[in-house]
């Protein structure tokens, strides 16, 4: 459906708006007496000086790039449409949970334990579903995210244990939680950290499940990660100076990106364009090219994939 | 009393700089004012990739995303009134390209006489080498200055794409009282020419059109 509103959405009294009026309720309060302190002899009401605090400046936001990463669950709830099966032996024990105790470890497998929360949920498979949950948990509370867990959603994921969509729906907010809560407090290292383990185990479990030349939409649904690992890459590529954890994630994803490398992009004939085909209701996204991928370019993904994933989950002996 | 006026901005700026400056005043933006689809127009699942963040007037930023073959996208934009009444949004598929550079590098080589002898004085020599470099490139596919503004989009995606949303907020317009205000990049400028921005993205799985599992 063609269906562009003409609407921007405008708000009297945005929460912004509403921060920024308390922020200034709050330094009138404290910037009160050092006024007080410093007019002495003056002869102008105090309300002049009030009428100027709606002028104060601060510092011009620079333009930005942001790269985002499709969660998790995108990606599952499109492999289960295409019918691959379940596959729980791939996933990764929860039994490992209390193995890992180094920080960086930490939040690569609550990265990886995500994605299996979230193929479990959209899958119905609810008793794993909350064993996955509580390694999510568990990993929250020792990497400094409990507060992104808070109780009412546990008791949500526990009174919704019947209803697929809901699951599916908690499972979500947890993680996008964690994610506003890492961008709240500017932790973006640890947040590229957690969203490429995430991706990761995203694509070892359809790598591990999907078989070439019988299950098509998966494979090219792993192919089409290419572009996923480039906005990875890119993202992970504002850390690495700064964060020598990043550096080393983002080294295993150029090995990854090597194996993604070969694969062929072909024209489909046009060019791409975005545009309401006659007849059709929405607008159409088409041609360009597509990414092919051969058997033993899948094999090679697979197994680097493979080789890096298990290093992470690896249990120290 | 112009001077304490002055103290007085100056301890506010001080007070309230750093915490204007983080802008987390903005996260969730788009999941509070981002109109959702209707329920009766589709089940629409809310995407990872919607992001919100605090931008000023008359900045551009971007915003890249993947968008998957076989599904539908709803883009949904908003922003603080004081920025304005429209935004212009443009997208882009953002594709790297391989292309062949000359690299041209200079070296100072010994000069050598008639005997093989090194003179002692030192020549330029350039060289040149043909490498194979990738670059991004972007091509524009949708402006909504050419369709009145719009802040909702709405598509199907038969080819999986990296896409670049650029959004730019105009310099002029809005409700914001200042004046005066400094431009350009690390300067300083007035909070009421600030706000947040959110893109509420939404997907689904495409519809299936025609007659499934019902033939023999």
């Amino acid at each position: 459906m063609f269906t562009i509103k003409q609407n921007i959405y405008t708000f009297g009294k945005s929460k912004f708006l509403k921060s920024m009026n308390n922020i200034l309720k709050f330094t009138a309060i404290i910037a009160f007496p050092l006024l007080l302190m410093t007019s002495c002899g003056e002869d102008k009401p105090i309300e002049d000086l009030v009428d100027d605090t709606t002028e104060e400046v601060v510092e011009e936001v620079e333009n930005k790039n942001y790269y985002q990463i499709p969660s998790p669950d995108e990606m599952f709830g499109f492999i289960k449409e295409s019918g691959l099966k379940y596959n729980k032996s791939v996933l990764n024990s929860v039994q490992s949970v209390d193995s890992y105790t180094e920080p960086t470890q930490q939040a690569l497998n609550f990265g990886i334990y995500s994605a299996d929360l979230a193929y479990t949920a959209a899958f119905e498979e609810y008793q794993e579903t909350i064993k996955y949950f509580g390694s999510v948990q568990k990993l929250a509370d020792k990497i400094g995210l409990s507060s992104a867990f808070d109780k009412s959603l546990i008791e949500r994921v526990q009174n919704n244990l019947k209803n697929a969509d809901s699951l599916v729906s908690i499972t979500n907010t947890s993680y996008f939680s964690v994610v506003d809560y890492l961008e709240q407090n500017e932790q973006g290292g640890k947040l590229g950290i957690i969203a490429s383990a995430g991706w990761l185990e995203t694509v070892y479990i359809v790598a591990n499940t999907a078989k070439y030349g019988k299950d098509k939409a998966a494979i090219e649904r792993l192919a089409d990660q290419k572009l996923t690992l480039d906005n990875l890459i890119q993202y992970l590529e504002k850390y690495t100076e700064s964060d020598p954890e990043v550096k080393k994630v983002h080294a295993w994803f150029k090995e990854i990106e090597a194996a993604f490398s070969g694969l062929e992009e072909k024209s489909s004939g046009s060019a791409i364009t975005l545009k309401k085909k006659e007849g059709a209701k929405k607008m159409v996204l088409g041609g360009g090219e597509n990414i092919r991928i051969s058997e033993q370019q899948f094999t090679t993904i697979k197994n680097k994939i493979s080789e890096i994933r298990n290093q992470i989950v690896k249990v120290q002996a | 009393m112009k001077s304490i006026t002055k103290i007085y901005a100056i301890t506010l700026s001080l007070l309230v700089f750093p915490l204007i400056t983080k802008a987390q005043y903005c996260n969730y933006f788009h999941a509070g004012f981002c109109t959702p689809t209707d329920e009766k127009e589709g089940t629409y699942k809310p995407n990872g990739q919607s992001k919100s963040a605090l931008f000023s007037k008359g900045q551009t930023s971007e915003l890249s995303v993947v968008v998957y073959k076989g599904q539908d996208y709803r883009f949904a934009l908003c922003m603080d009134e004081n920025l304005g009444s429209q935004m212009h949004f443009k997208l882009y598929e953002n594709k790297k390209i391989k292309v062949e550079k000359v690299i041209e590098s200079k070296v100072m080589e010994d000069v050598y006489d008639e005997n093989g002898e090194p003179t002692g004085e030192k020549k330029e020599v350039v060289t040149k080498e043909t490498k194979v470099v990738e670059e991004t490139k972007k091509e524009l596919l949708y402006d909504n200055a050419n369709d009145n503004f719009a802040s909702e989009l709405e598509f199907t995606v038969e080819t999986t794409r990296r896409l670049i949303i650029e959004i730019e907020i105009p310099s002029e317009g809005g409700s914001g009282t200042a004046k005066g205000v400094a431009q350009g990049k690390g300067k300083l400028m007035k909070s009421s020419e600030m706000g947040c921005v959110g893109i509420l993205i939404e997907h689904m799985a495409t519809p299936k059109k025609g007659f499934y599992g019902t033939g023999f």
